[in-house]
C-alpha cells in the first residue's frame, strides 16, 4: 500500500498535465512546462540537500548559469538546444567543482552563506559583464527548442519534452540513489562520525552529490531559456533559489515524487490564487508556512506515512556461508592527544595480539574513548605510531583506517533509525548491493537479531547494540573496537553479548573492550589494560589488574580524594 | 574630509549592527537563523513612514510606538514559525522564516506599492558646522540612538534577571529547563527584542535609503557576513562585524577621491565591484578561518 503512494500522486500528475493539454490555452501549458523545469532543477537539489543533508543555497545559481550558456551559444554561436547543452550541463558543474574545493567542508549555516554568496558574485557579473551577458537588460530573440535540427513546437510538444526530460532525470536519481548509495547518505545524514567510521568516504559523498545537483541544474536551465526564449540576471535572483528550495521542502526532501509532486504544487498555486488579484503572492506565502509548519516532513512523505502501517517486505536470503575474522595485530607506541589546556592521552602505548581480547578500564575522562578515537583516526594521534597489521595507519583519514580492517561501535548507539536494521548493516558491507545485504543477514542472525525488516528506531535497547556490533563486523574487520557494549544491558543480555562475543574471539578478530562494568569484562579479556590520567597505570591479567593497588586508587580516588 | 566620512562609517554600521544584534540573539536562543530579519528592517522602514502619515512628528518621538508594535510582530513570528518547529532541525525554522519573508515582501507591495519610501529624519534635517566641516544632523542622531539602543541592551542582559535568564537559555535550553527558567517565554521575548531591533534599524536606514518591499534581501546578507566575521554566535563580534562591513562599503567606493593615485579605473570602484569584493574577501575569511575572525562562540551541535 505505502509503495503506491508515490505512484498514486505521479498519476495524479500526469492527469493534471493531460487536463491541461486537452483544456488549456498555450499559457497554461507554458507554465507546466515551466513546472516540469523546476522539477528537473528541485530533483538534482535532493542529491546535495536531501541525501546529502548540507544546506546549499545554489541551486538557483547552477540553473541561471546553465541558462546563459545556452542563450550565449544560442544567439552568439548558433547553436540549437541540443547541441548546447553539454556546455549548459558542464559549465556549473565546473563551477561546483570549483567552489566545493574549499566551501563544501563548512558546517551548515556556514555552508548556506558561502553558497549564498557565490550567487551574489554571480549574478552581479552577469549584470556588469555587458559584452558577454547583455548586462541587466540580457539576451532577447533565443530560439525555441529543438532537437536533431526539428524544431519543438509551443503547446504540447515542449510540454512533452520537458517532462520526458524530467522523467529521465527521475529515472537517473531513482538508479543513482536507491541501495547502497541511499544507505550510506542516510548514515551520514543521521551521524558523519559513524559514517567515517564504517568505511563511507563522506567528503567524496558529498561531492558527487554536489555535482550531480549542478548537472540537473544545468540542463534545467537549458530547458528554460529555450522555453521563456529571453534571459536576465533575474534568473540568478534568489527569488530562483527560494523557489526550488521550497519545492523540495513542500514535496518531500528525499523523495522522487517529493520533487515532482512540489514542482507542480509551487509552479502552479499561484495561477490557482489568480482570482485573488493582487493578493495572490501574499496567500502563496501564506499557505507555504501552513505547509512547512504543519507537514515539515513534505506532502508525499506525509502521504506515505498514513499508509506506513502493512506487512514489512520479506527479508533477502542470508548467504550460504559463515564468515570468519581472521585477527591482526595492533602496536601503539607514544600516542598523544591534546584538546586545548587538556592532556586527554599522556604517551599511552600498548599491543594486541591476533585474536586477542584486550580489556580497557579505567576512570571517567582517563582517556580511553579518546584512545579509540585515535586508533580509528577521528581524533587523529598528535605524535606517536599505530601500527595495524604492519602498517602505520596513524595519518589515515578515518574511512581508510575503517577499510584497513578497523571496526568500532560508539557509546551512545549511532544507527539510521528511519532505515531496517538489515539496512544499517549492509551499508557497511563491500560487494554488490544483494551480496551486502545477504551477507547481512548471516551476521544479524548471529548476533540474534531476529526482526531484521524492523525500522532500527522500533527495535528495544538492546537489540539496538547488537545491530551495531553487526555492522561493525559487515566491514570484515580484523580488529573490533567495542566502546561500553555492556552499558545498559540486563544481565541475561549481557550474558548473551559474553558468549557471542566469545564465539567471535575463537574466529581469529581481535577486540578492545572498554567497560566499567568489570564483572561483565572480567571473563571476557585475556588481558586488561587500566588508564588513569592519559597514562597505562597497569596491565596484565584481569585478576592481577583488579588486584593492583593503583588500579584501586584510581578507581577509589575518583570516589573518595585521598586525605593529604 | 576624514569627520564626514567617520560618521557615515559609524551611522551604517551601527545601523547594520542593530540588524547583526537581533539576528545573533534569536540564533544563540533557538539555535536557528531567522531568515526574515532582512525584511523585518524593511516593515521597520514601512511602519515608520505609515506612522509618520499620521503624525507628523520626527522620527524619534516613533520610536518607542515602532519598537512595541514590532516586539509584538516578533512574538507572533515566534508562534507561526518557529514554537511549532522547534523539535524539527534547525534547517526547519530557515525554511519556515523564509516564508515569513515572503509574506512580509508580498504584503508589503501589496500595502504600499512597489515605489520607495522615505521616512522622516530622526530630529530635523541640516548640517552641524565643525570649524568647516559640515556633519549631517541625521548621521550623528542615528549614531546617539544606535549606541542608546546598543547600551540598553547591554544593560538588560548584563544587569537584569530577564538578561541571565536570557543567556541561561541561550548557554543550554534543557538546563535552563530544568532549574525553572520559562524557555517557551524567554525564547517569545527574544524574538521581540531581536525584531525590535530590525525594526528600529528600519528607522534609522529609511530616512537616507528611503526603503522598498525587495530590500530585505540585502540586509540579511549584511547580517549574516557580520554574524560570520564576528565570530558565530558572539555579540560583541555582531557589532565588530557590522561596523566592518559599514567601513568597507563607505570607503571602497571613495577611494578614488581618498587616494587619487589609484585612479577611477573602469567601474573598479562601482557598488557592484565594492559588493564583489566584499564577497571574495568573505569567502577567503570562511576558507582560512571557519570559525570567524573572532572565533566562534557557540559550538553548533551536531
Amino acid at each position: 500500500m505505502r509503495q503506491a503512494v508515490p505512484w498514486v500522486l505521479l498519476a495524479c500528475v500526469l492527469a493534471y498535465d493531460g487536463y491541461a493539454v486537452a483544456t488549456g490555452s498555450n499559457y497554461t501549458l507554458r507554465v507546466l512546462s515551466v513546472a516540469g523545469i523546476y522539477a528537473i532543477a528541485a530533483l538534482g537539489y535532493q542529491f546535495i540537500f536531501g541525501h546529502a543533508g548540507a544546506l546549499a543555497l545554489s541551486q538557483g545559481t547552477f540553473v541561471g548559469v546553465g541558462a546563459y550558456a545556452s542563450a550565449i551559444a544560442a544567439v552568439r554561436w548558433g547553436l540549437p538546444f541540443d547541441a548546447a547543452l553539454p556546455l549548459s550541463i558542464g559549465l556549473p558543474v565546473l563551477l561546483a567543482a570549483l567552489i566545493a574545493i574549499p566551501v563544501l567542508r563548512l558546517q551548515t549555516h556556514y555552508f548556506a552563506l558561502a553558497t549564498l554568496i557565490i550567487g551574489q558574485i554571480v549574478q552581479l557579473a552577469a549584470t556588469d559583464w555587458i559584452g558577454l551577458t547583455g548586462g541587466a537588460n540580457g539576451i532577447g530573440g533565443i530560439p525555441g527548442l529543438s532537437l536533431l535540427g526539428a524544431p519543438i513546437r509551443n503547446g504540447w510538444p515542449t510540454l512533452a519534452l520537458v517532462w520526458s526530460t524530467a522523467a529521465l532525470g527521475a529515472l537517473i536519481v531513482w538508479a543513482v540513489m536507491r541501495g547502497r548509495r541511499g544507505a550510506a547518505s542516510a548514515i551520514m545524514r543521521a551521524n558523519p562520525v559513524a559514517a567515517r567510521a564504517v568505511g563511507i568516504d563522506t567528503a567524496r559523498l558529498r561531492f558527487v552529490a554536489f555535482l550531480l545537483s549542478a548537472a540537473f541544474a544545468g540542463a534545467a536551465g537549458s530547458l528554460y531559456v529555450h522555453v521563456i526564449r529571453v534571459i536576465s540576471p533575474e534568473v540568478l535572483s534568489f527569488p530562483v533559489m527560494v523557489t526550488i528550495l521550497t519545492i523540495a521542502v513542500i514535496g518531500s526532501r528525499l523523495r522522487i515524487a517529493g520533487a515532482i509532486v512540489g514542482a507542480v504544487l509551487v509552479i502552479e498555486m499561484p495561477e490557482w490564487f489568480r482570482f485573488m488579484r493582487d493578493d495572490y503572492l501574499l496567500a502563496y506565502g501564506v499557505i507555504l508556512l501552513l505547509v512547512v509548519v504543519t507537514i515539515p516532513e513534505g506532502v508525499v512523505a506525509a502521504a506515505e506515512r498514513l499508509f506506513r502501517a502493512g506487512t514489512a517486505p520479506a527479508p533477502p536470503r542470508a548467504a550460504d556461508r559463515t564468515f570468519v575474522f581472521p585477527g591482526a595485530a595492533l602496536e601503539i607506541h607514544d600516542v598523544r592527544r591534546r584538546f586545548g589546556g587538556v592532556t586527554a592521552l599522556d604517551g599511552v602505548s600498548l599491543s594486541v595480539r591476533p585474536g586477542e581480547v584486550l580489556g580497557l578500564i579505567g576512570p571517567n575522562g582517563s582517556g580511553k574513548t579518546t584512545l579509540v578515537n585515535a586508533i580509528t583516526g577521528i581524533f587523529p594521534a598528535q605524535s606517536g605510531t599505530i601500527r595495524f597489521a604492519g602498517t602505520d595507519v596513524s595519518r589515515l583519514l578515518p574511512h581508510r583506517i575503517a577499510r584497513h580492517g578497523i571496526a568500532r561501535t560508539f557509546q551512545t548507539v549511532a544507527l539510521v533509525d528511519d532505515m531496517t536494521a538489515l539496512d544499517n548493516v549492509a551499508l557497511a558491507a563491500p560487494g554488490t548491493w544483494r551480496t551486502a545485504r545477504g551477507g547481512a543477514m548471516v551476521l544479524l542472525e548471529r548476533m540474534g537479531v531476529d526482526e531484521p525488516m524492523r525500522r532500527c528506531g522500533e527495535l528495544p535497547y538492546g537489540m539496538r547494540r547488537r545491530v551495531e556490533i553487526a555492522r561493525a563486523l559487515a566491514s570484515r574487520p580484523r580488529l573490533l573496537l567495542l566502546d561500553e557494549p555492556a552499558a545498559g544491558l540486563n544481565e541475561t543480555e549481557q550474558a548473551d553479548l559474553t558468549r557471542r562475543l566469545r564465539e567471535l574471539a575463537r574466529s581469529g578478530l581481535s577486540m578492545i573492550v572498554i567497560e566499567h562494568n568489570i564483572p561483565f569484562l572480567a571473563p571476557l579479556a585475556d588481558r586488561m589494560i587500566c588508564l588513569d590520567d592519559g597514562r597505562t597505570i597497569a596491565q596484565g591479567r584481569p585478576a592481577e589488574v583488579q588486584a593492583d593497588p593503583r588500579v584501586i586508587e584510581a578507581y577509589l580516588g575518583q570516589l573518595a580524594p585521598a586525605a593529604p | 574630509m576624514l569627520l564626514p566620512l567617520a560618521l557615515n562609517v559609524l551611522a551604517l554600521g551601527a545601523s547594520y549592527a542593530l540588524v547583526a544584534l537581533g539576528f545573533v540573539l534569536i540564533l544563540n536562543a533557538t539555535g536557528a537563523v531567522n531568515f526574515a530579519q532582512g525584511d523585518l528592517v524593511m516593515i521597520g522602514g514601512f511602519v515608520t513612514v505609515v506612522l509618520a502619515s499620521y503624525l507628523p512628528v520626527p522620527a524619534i518621538v516613533l520610536l518607542p510606538i515602532l519598537l512595541a508594535a514590532m516586539a509584538a510582530l516578533g512574538v507572533l513570528i515566534a508562534l507561526a514559525a518557529y514554537f511549532p518547529l522547534r523539535n524539527r532541525p534547525p534547517e526547519a525554522v530557515f525554511i519556515s522564516t523564509i516564508a515569513v519573508g515572503i509574506i512580509l515582501q508580498n504584503a508589503a507591495t501589496v500595502l504600499f506599492g512597489p515605489e520607495p519610501k522615505a521616512a522622516p529624519p530622526l530630529l530635523g534635517v541640516g548640517e552641524f558646522d565643525f570649524g568647516g566641516m559640515f556633519v549631517s544632523r541625521q548621521s550623528l542622531a542615528v549614531i546617539a540612538v544606535a549606541t542608546l539602543l546598543i547600551g540598553s541592551l547591554y544593560t538588560l542582559f548584563a544587569h537584569t534577571q530577564f538578561g541571565r535568564r536570557l543567556r541561561a537559555v541561550a548557554q543550554d535550553r534543557e538546563v535552563a529547563a530544568a532549574i525553572g527558567i520559562p524557555v517557551d517565554a524567554m525564547i517569545a521575548g527574544t524574538f521581540a527584542v531581536g525584531t525590535a531591533l530590525a525594526g528600529a534599524a528600519g528607522l534609522l536606514l529609511a530616512n537616507t535609503f528611503f526603503v522598498t518591499p525587495t530590500e530585505g534581501a540585502n540586509y540579511i546578507l549584511k547580517a549574516y557576513i557580520a554574524i560570520v566575521i564576528g565570530g558565530w554566535g558572539s555579540i560583541p563580534g555582531a557589532v565588530a562585524g557590522a561596523l566592518l562591513i559599514a567601513l568597507f562599503e563607505v570607503l571602497y567606493p571613495s577611494m578614488p577621491v581618498l587616494l587619487p593615485a589609484v585612479g577611477t579605473g573602469s567601474g573598479l570602484f562601482s557598488q557592484n565591484t565594492s559588493t564583489i569584493v566584499l564577497d571574495v574577501v568573505i569567502l577567503l575569511t570562511l576558507v582560512v578561518r571557519p570559525q570567524g575572525l573572532f572565533g566562534e562562540a557557540i559550538r553548533q551541535r551536531p
